[in-house]
C-alpha cells in the first residue's frame, strides 16, 4: 500500500468487541492513518466534536445503547457532512437505503487488504 | 337379507303356495268340494279345512283368502279364528268370501255381528255361480298379494331409515373423535355444521358459530386475511388453506391450520364444502423459535469468526517464525472452543467465574499442586467469560515457556474477589513464584495486549501487568458491574 499524503484524514473506529477494535485500529494505523476509537455511538459523537481532523467514519452496525452504527451515520452525516462513511456489519442483509447516500459497506469479518483499500479511496474522497 | 326377528314367525317360512291358495270351509254338504274342483280348475290352489280351529291354522300361515260358508262360521271354535284374526300384523287384512244363508233379510243380529268380526268380507250368495266365485276369489288374492308388496316396500323403508340412521351415527362418531375440528358449509359457504372438537376448542354453544359467526373467531388481524382467501376458494372453487390464530375458550389465541375442499355432483356443481381446522400452535411456535436460534447462531458463529479473524491476524503480525505462530494460533483456537462449550452449557447468558477460572487453567495443571485458587463464586457475562479464559490461557502459556511452570518448584497464586470499601469494586490477581528470574519481554505480543488491553476493556476496568523479577504479576481493578456488562 503506498503511504496517503501528509494531510491524510483521522479515522474514527467504532467497535463495541474490544479484540476486534484493537485489530482494525492496529490495521488501520498500520495502513498510515491516525486513529480515534470507540465502543458507543456516543462516545464516538464525543470524539467527533473534540477533534477535527477526523475525515472518515468506520463503524459497526450492531453497537450497544440507543443508538446502532446506521443511526450513528445519520447522525455524522448530518453533522459533519464531508466526513466519509464506512458501514461494517457481520449481517450483509443491511439494506443500501438504511445507510446515508455515498457510504461504503463492508461485510464482516474483515480483511486487511480490504480495509486499506476502502480506506484509500474514501481519503481520496474526503480531499 | 337375513333379519329373523323371531323363529315362530309365520312370515319366515310360509311357502309361495300358501300366500295364492284359498283356504275353503264348508263342513256340510258338498260345497267344499265343487268350490275346490271349481278353483283348481282355474289353477288357484285350495286347501280344505273343516273346522274353524284349522282355518284359525292357516290364517297363522298367511293363507292368500278364504271361501267360507255362513254356517260354519256359526259353529265350535270362533275363538280360536278371532285369536288368529287379532294376531295378524298391521299391513295384512284376510279377505274372506262368505257363502250366504238365504237373503240378507233373514239374517239374525247374531250372524251379522260374526260376519263384522271378519273386518274384510263379501257375500256371495248360494247357489255357487261359477264366474262370480271366480271374480271373487281373483280380486281377493290380487289385493292380498298388493298387500305383501306394501309391506315389503314398507320394510325396505324402514331397514333404509335404519341405515342412515346408523351411518350418520357413525359419522359422529368418527367426526367427534378425530383431532381436527371439522365443519361443512353450503355451497355459498353458508357454515351449518361443526363437529364436537370445534365447540370443545372454541367453547361456543352449538349453532353460535352458524352463517358467518366463524370469523368473529378469529384474532382481529387474521380475520381480512381468512375471509379473503375463503371468499377466493368460494369464488373459484379452488382448495382453501389458511394459517390464522384461533380464540381458544381459554381467551388465548393458538395458531391454527385451516383446509377446505368442495364436493360436486356428476356436472362440476359444488354441492358441500368440507372443512377441517388443525391446531398448529406448538408446531408453529417451535418454527419462530428455531429461526429465532438460527438467527442468534448466525450471529454468534460470525462473532467467533471474527474473534478468530482477529486472533490470527495478531498472530501472524507478532510472530517470530511460522511453526511458532502455528502453534500459538492451534492453541489459542483449542482454548475458545472449550470456553464456548462452557457458555454452550451456561445458555450462553451468564455462567459462574469459578468454572471459568477452572476450565481455562485446567489443561496447564499437572496435577503437582503448583496453582493456588482462592475467590467467591460469582455471576460472570458470556463476553467476560470468553475475555477472562483467553487471557489465563496466555498467562498459563507464558508461563510454562518463560515463567513460573517452566521450572521445578514454580508456584502460581490466582485469586479474585469484592473488594470490603464503598465501591466494592472487583479485583482479579495471577501472581507467579519460585521461576527463573524474569525479564521484560522485548516487545509485547498478542498475548500480553490480550491481558493488558482487552480484558480490561471487557470488564470496564484497568489491567496491570508487572514483570518483578520474583515473578510476574497481574492485577486487574473493575467495577463489579463489569463483570456482567
Amino acid at each position: 500500500m503506498s503511504s496517503p499524503a501528509r494531510n491524510t484524514p483521522a479515522v474514527l473506529v467504532v467497535e463495541d468487541e474490544i479484540l476486534i477494535r484493537m485489530d482494525v485500529v492496529d490495521i488501520i494505523e498500520e495502513a498510515g492513518y491516525k486513529t480515534y476509537e470507540a465502543g458507543t455511538a456516543d462516545a464516538a459523537v464525543k470524539l467527533m466534536e473534540r477533534h477535527g481532523d477526523i475525515g472518515i467514519l468506520f463503524t459497526d452496525v450492531e453497537l450497544p445503547g440507543s443508538m446502532d452504527g446506521l443511526k450513528l451515520a445519520a447522525h455524522i452525516r448530518d453533522g459533519w457532512p464531508p466526513v466519509v462513511i464506512i458501514i461494517a456489519s457481520g449481517n450483509i442483509g443491511i439494506q443500501k437505503t438504511a445507510m446515508p447516500e455515498g457510504a461504503t459497506f463492508l461485510a464482516k469479518p474483515y480483511a486487511a487488504s480490504l480495509i486499506s483499500k476502502t480506506l484509500h479511496e474514501a481519503s481520496l474522497k474526503y480531499q | 337379507m337375513n333379519e329373523k326377528a323371531a323363529p315362530a314367525d309365520p312370515d319366515e317360512d310360509a311357502s309361495p303356495d300358501i300366500l295364492s291358495s284359498v283356504a275353503v270351509l264348508a263342513p256340510r254338504g258338498r260345497d267344499a268340494s265343487v268350490a275346490a274342483r271349481l278353483l283348481e280348475k282355474d289353477g288357484i290352489p285350495a286347501v280344505i279345512v273343516t273346522n274353524l280351529k284349522g282355518l284359525a291354522a292357516v290364517i297363522y300361515n298367511r293363507i292368500g283368502a278364504v271361501l267360507i260358508t255362513e254356517e260354519a262360521l256359526s259353529e265350535s271354535g270362533t275363538e280360536s279364528l278371532h285369536d288368529a284374526l287379532a294376531a295378524q300384523p298391521s299391513w295384512s287384512d284376510v279377505p274372506f268370501i262368505v257363502l250366504s244363508n238365504g237373503t240378507v233379510r233373514h239374517r239374525s243380529d247374531e250372524a251379522a255381528r260374526q260376519m263384522d268380526a271378519l273386518q274384510n268380507a263379501v257375500l256371495l250368495s248360494r247357489p255357487l255361480h261359477a264366474e262370480e266365485l271366480l271374480r271373487s276369489v281373483r280380486s281377493a288374492l290380487t289385493a292380498r298379494s298388493r298387500q305383501h308388496d306394501a309391506r315389503r316396500r314398507m320394510e325396505e323403508l324402514q331397514l333404509r331409515e335404519r341405515q342412515l340412521y346408523e351411518s350418520e351415527a357413525k359419522f359422529h362418531a368418527i367426526a367427534d373423535s378425530v383431532d381436527q375440528m371439522i365443519w361443512s358449509t353450503r355451497p355459498d359457504g353458508y357454515h351449518d355444521y361443526y363437529n364436537q372438537r370445534w365447540h370443545d376448542f372454541t367453547g361456543v354453544p352449538e349453532g353460535a358459530t352458524y352463517g358467518e359467526g366463524w370469523n368473529d373467531m378469529f384474532h382481529p388481524d387474521d380475520q381480512e386475511n381468512a375471509w379473503a382467501v375463503w371468499r377466493h376458494s368460494l369464488e373459484t372453487g379452488e382448495p382453501y388453506e389458511v394459517e390464522y390464530r384461533l380464540r381458544h375458550h381459554s381467551g388465548e389465541y393458538r395458531w391454527v391450520l385451516g383446509r377446505a375442499q368442495p364436493v360436486r355432483d356428476e356436472d362440476g356443481t359444488i354441492l358441500r364444502w368440507y372443512g377441517s381446522c388443525t391446531d398448529i400452535h406448538e408446531i408453529k411456535m417451535a418454527e419462530q423459535q428455531r429461526q429465532l436460534m438460527l438467527g442468534e447462531m448466525n450471529h454468534r458463529v460470525k462473532n467467533t469468526l471474527a474473534m478468530v479473524n482477529v486472533m490470527v491476524s495478531q498472530t501472524l503480525r507478532q510472530a517470530d517464525n511460522m511453526e511458532d505462530a502455528q502453534a500459538s494460533i492451534q492453541s489459542r483456537i483449542g482454548m475458545m472452543a472449550r470456553a464456548h462449550d462452557q457458555l454452550i452449557n451456561a445458555n450462553w447468558t451468564e455462567t459462574r467465574i469459578n468454572e471459568v477460572v477452572r476450565a481455562a487453567l485446567a489443561p496447564h495443571r499437572t496435577g503437582e499442586g503448583r496453582f493456588a485458587m482462592g475467590g467467591p463464586d460469582l455471576p460472570i457475562g458470556s463476553k467476560q467469560a470468553l475475555a477472562l479464559t483467553m487471557a489465563l490461557h496466555e498467562l498459563s502459556t507464558n508461563a510454562t515457556k518463560y515463567g513460573a511452570l517452566s521450572a521445578e518448584g514454580g508456584k502460581i497464586g490466582v485469586e479474585w474477589g469484592i473488594a470490603d470499601d464503598d465501591e466494592q469494586s472487583f479485583h482479579f490477581g495471577w501472581t507467579e513464584s519460585g521461576g527463573p528470574p524474569v525479564q521484560k519481554p522485548k516487545r509485547s505480543g498478542f498475548g500480553s495486549r490480550m491481558i493488558k488491553q482487552a480484558l480490561a476493556g471487557y470488564f470496564n476496568g484497568v489491567a496491570e501487568l508487572t514483570y518483578e523479577p520474583a515473578g510476574l504479576k497481574f492485577r486487574l481493578v473493575a467495577p463489579n458491574t463489569g463483570l456482567t456488562l
